[in-house]
């Protein structure tokens, strides 16, 4: 089941992406709309992280391709945004909050440029809209889960781009952070701005996107959350259906078959 | 001491140069440590440091001479080259990283001493001292070495300086850097000639051997200090640079003794006491935090056995002997005596007659830990259905840490009731 988007911000094109050989996103294709809040679901191992990985440039694509704002990703990476994984960066760094958000101008900056006066009062205004206004000068190993992905989140603002897309920004947060973040985000679709969530909780998924993407190494429905976030398509997902193909990647990966021929 | 005047009034010339050298060569490889050390690539450093020994073998016989640029080109081809090959190992191959690092590490070295002890039984007169490289000899640092190296130094740190932002955030989060366009492989590029040209200039000082410890130790000695990359920098500059001092001094004053190892020791010491001694981080620091805690805890159980004695016989402001305390909840006499005129003198407690009683304050945190106390069994008893008899445990470690703020939310949440799991008042 695959709805296109009408006014499409990011195009997938027969997307395959590989982990040492082995495929784990298999022959994507996709078209994402603007100014949605839109949700990756899946279950583990389903490839989410992958997906939004490659969208970045920061994994090669086996085959296929992605386009933004129909661009290329590199004519317009100053129009987006990323959200790491919370546990993908070491916490104990010697770095204040105020740091780490201003990495977020350094695209802006260019090399070598100091940020400015400017730039750390625009860090400073993305700290207070995530509510850490408190922390700006506090070492970041003293935080709690909830308030590193808060200044994750102020880091991603700091970018003033028009597409985000943010792995798992609702993982291990308290009750307070999740409302935050989801009232952030909805302030920035109702701008018109893009947000992509990685996401795994079924509950929440459908009272916080407007689209969803079911995946499972392959893209199961993708489309407004009333017309494919159902029963059938979900059982889909999450069922045990596609063993095969699980086994099938894991063939390739054991004989270390490029997953696409060379001629 | 005589031998220290003199080497710090100066007044040799060429003990100002070998000192000026000293102190820039190790400040500059403790720069770039940093970031070594930053992006947890120490070991790195060391197959680095290990590698470059056949490049400038290499270089000696190839060029013939002793010239330092023919040897700084050595030594950066073959340590570049054993990165390379590292990553292509971990990369490519089953191996991981730390066993393509001990693999090229050893090769390498090994070709390296090969070659040096071909050229030292060659005859060839120029390789005297070249063996120098091995251990480090800071008095070697003269004329026309000293500018090369020098101006090498003076590159790496301004690099640094130039770079640092970019430097930093590719420690932190890599992915992130990559994802807002930076140019993340011209700036591992960047980092990694860095570290070979940090060692290349380094093994003057302090040895191909020991090259490593000077990449490495001073950050993490600075590490214990800061919480900031900034200073971290700009610390273990200061703290390399002053290994790099007394190194030269020891090579001014045992022309004997390899420089490297001084240096080493000296920055060891420097970081070992750190460990210690350093706020927050140190370890002797940690200790007092800890006993702190103890105590506070030793404390609070106290006030709260008084509490107990109180409610039985409806007296809380009653006086008790030691013995009475004891018999209520086993404390060993020493702790208890202590933690008793502790809170006399912090006024929580008066003493009349041998005899110990609670004073308002007292009665009122002895109160307080008693009601966090049942609190806390009520909450996991009712909100975790936990078994009654299973919460008691739980609530003693538990009393001594909840925040005001907490207290208030149990509180309400319960709406003040009147009773605990076991039937007993709460008193509020």
């Amino acid at each position: 089941m695959k709805i296109e988007a009408k006014d499409p911000v990011v195009e997938i094109h027969d997307l395959t992406v590989s982990y040492q050989k082995k495929p784990v996103l298999w022959n994507i294709d996709a078209t994402l709309p603007k100014g949605a809040l839109i949700g990756i679901i899946g279950p583990n191992g389903a490839g989410k992280s992958t997906l939004i990985k490659s969208a970045m440039g920061l994994l090669p694509l086996a085959s296929g391709y992605m386009r933004m704002f129909d661009q290329p990703l590199d004519k317009v990476r100053d129009r987006v945004s990323y959200v790491p994984q919370r546990e993908s960066v070491d916490w104990d760094f010697p770095t204040s909050v105020l740091d780490v958000v201003l990495m977020g101008r350094y695209a802006k900056l260019g090399l070598i440029a100091r940020p400015r006066k400017a730039d750390k009062e625009m860090a400073i205004n993305c700290l207070r809209k995530v509510g850490m206004e408190a922390f700006v000068n506090r070492q970041i190993s003293q935080l709690s889960g909830g308030q590193q992905q808060r200044v994750f989140l102020a880091r991603a603002l700091a970018q003033e781009a028009d597409l985000y897309f943010m792995d798992e920004p609702f993982a291990g947060v308290d009750a307070a952070t999740e409302a935050a973040i989801l009232a952030i985000m909805q302030e920035m679709t109702a701008q018109g701005k893009t947000v992509i969530v990685v996401h795994h909780d079924l509950q929440s998924a459908a009272e916080f996107f407007d689209w969803i993407m079911l995946l499972n190494m392959r893209l199961v429905a993708s489309g407004p959350i009333d017309k494919v976030f159902n029963n059938q398509l979900l059982q889909e997902t999450y069922g045990g259906k596609l063993t095969v193909l699980a086994e099938v990647g894991e063939l390739v990966r054991k004989r270390q078959i490029p997953s696409r021929e060379k001629y | 001491m005589e031998t220290l005047k003199e080497f710090f009034s100066f007044q040799d010339p060429s003990i100002i140069a070998v000192t000026v050298g000293a102190i820039l060569l190790s400040s500059s490889s403790a720069v770039v440590g940093t970031f070594t050390f930053l992006k947890k690539k120490a070991l790195v450093g060391d197959a680095v440091a290990h590698s470059v020994l056949p490049g400038i073998c290499l270089a000696f016989i190839l060029s013939g001479t002793k010239n330092p640029i023919y040897l700084i080109i050595g030594a950066f081809v073959t340590g570049w080259l054993s990165l390379v090959i590292i990553d292509h190992i971990s990369k490519k191959s089953k191996l991981k990283e730390d066993t393509a690092i001990a693999l090229i590490l050893s090769v390498f070295f090994g070709i390296g001493i090969l070659m040096l002890t071909n050229i030292q039984h060659s005859g060839n007169a120029a390789q005297t001292g070249l063996d120098s490289f091995l251990f480090g000899k800071a008095a070697a640092l003269v004329g026309n070495d000293l500018i090369v190296f020098g101006i090498v130094a003076v590159v790496l740190i301004a690099t640094v300086i130039f770079f640092f932002k970019e430097l930093k955030l590719m420690a932190f989060d890599q992915d992130y850097a990559e994802a807002i366009g930076l140019p993340v492989k011209g700036l591992e590029l960047l980092l990694t000639s860095l570290t070979v040209l940090a060692v290349v200039t380094g093994i003057q000082a302090v040895g191909v051997v020991l090259m490593a410890a000077m990449l490495i130790t001073p950050a993490a000695a600075a590490r214990f200090w800061t919480n900031d990359t900034r200073v971290m920098t700009l610390l273990a500059a200061i703290l390399g640079g002053f290994s790099g001092l007394s190194g030269a001094f020891v090579s001014y004053a045992a022309p004997a003794m390899p420089t490297g190892p001084w240096i080493v020791m000296i920055i060891s010491a420097i970081a070992l006491i750190s460990f210690f001694v350093a706020p927050k981080r140190g370890i002797i620091s940690r200790g007092m935090e800890q006993r702190k805690l103890q105590r506070m805890i030793m404390d609070e159980n106290l006030l709260k056995e008084l509490f107990h004695l109180g409610e039985k016989d409806h007296d809380l402001y009653k006086g008790r002997s030691i013995e009475e305390i004891i018999e209520e909840r086993y404390f060993p006499e020493k702790t208890l005596r202590k933690s008793l005129n502790r809170l006399r003198r912090q006024g929580f407690l008066t003493k009349t007659n041998g005899d110990w009683r609670y004073t308002e304050a007292g009665k009122m945190k002895g109160q307080r830990v008693v009601k966090l106390h049942r609190l806390w069994e009520l909450y996991l008893s009712e909100k975790m259905k936990i078994a009654p008899d299973h919460v008691h445990e739980d609530a003693e470690t538990i009393e001594h840490i909840i925040t005001p703020e907490l207290e208030e939310r149990l509180e309400k949440m319960f709406d003040r009731r009147a009773t605990d799991p076991h039937d007993e008042q709460i008193p509020y």
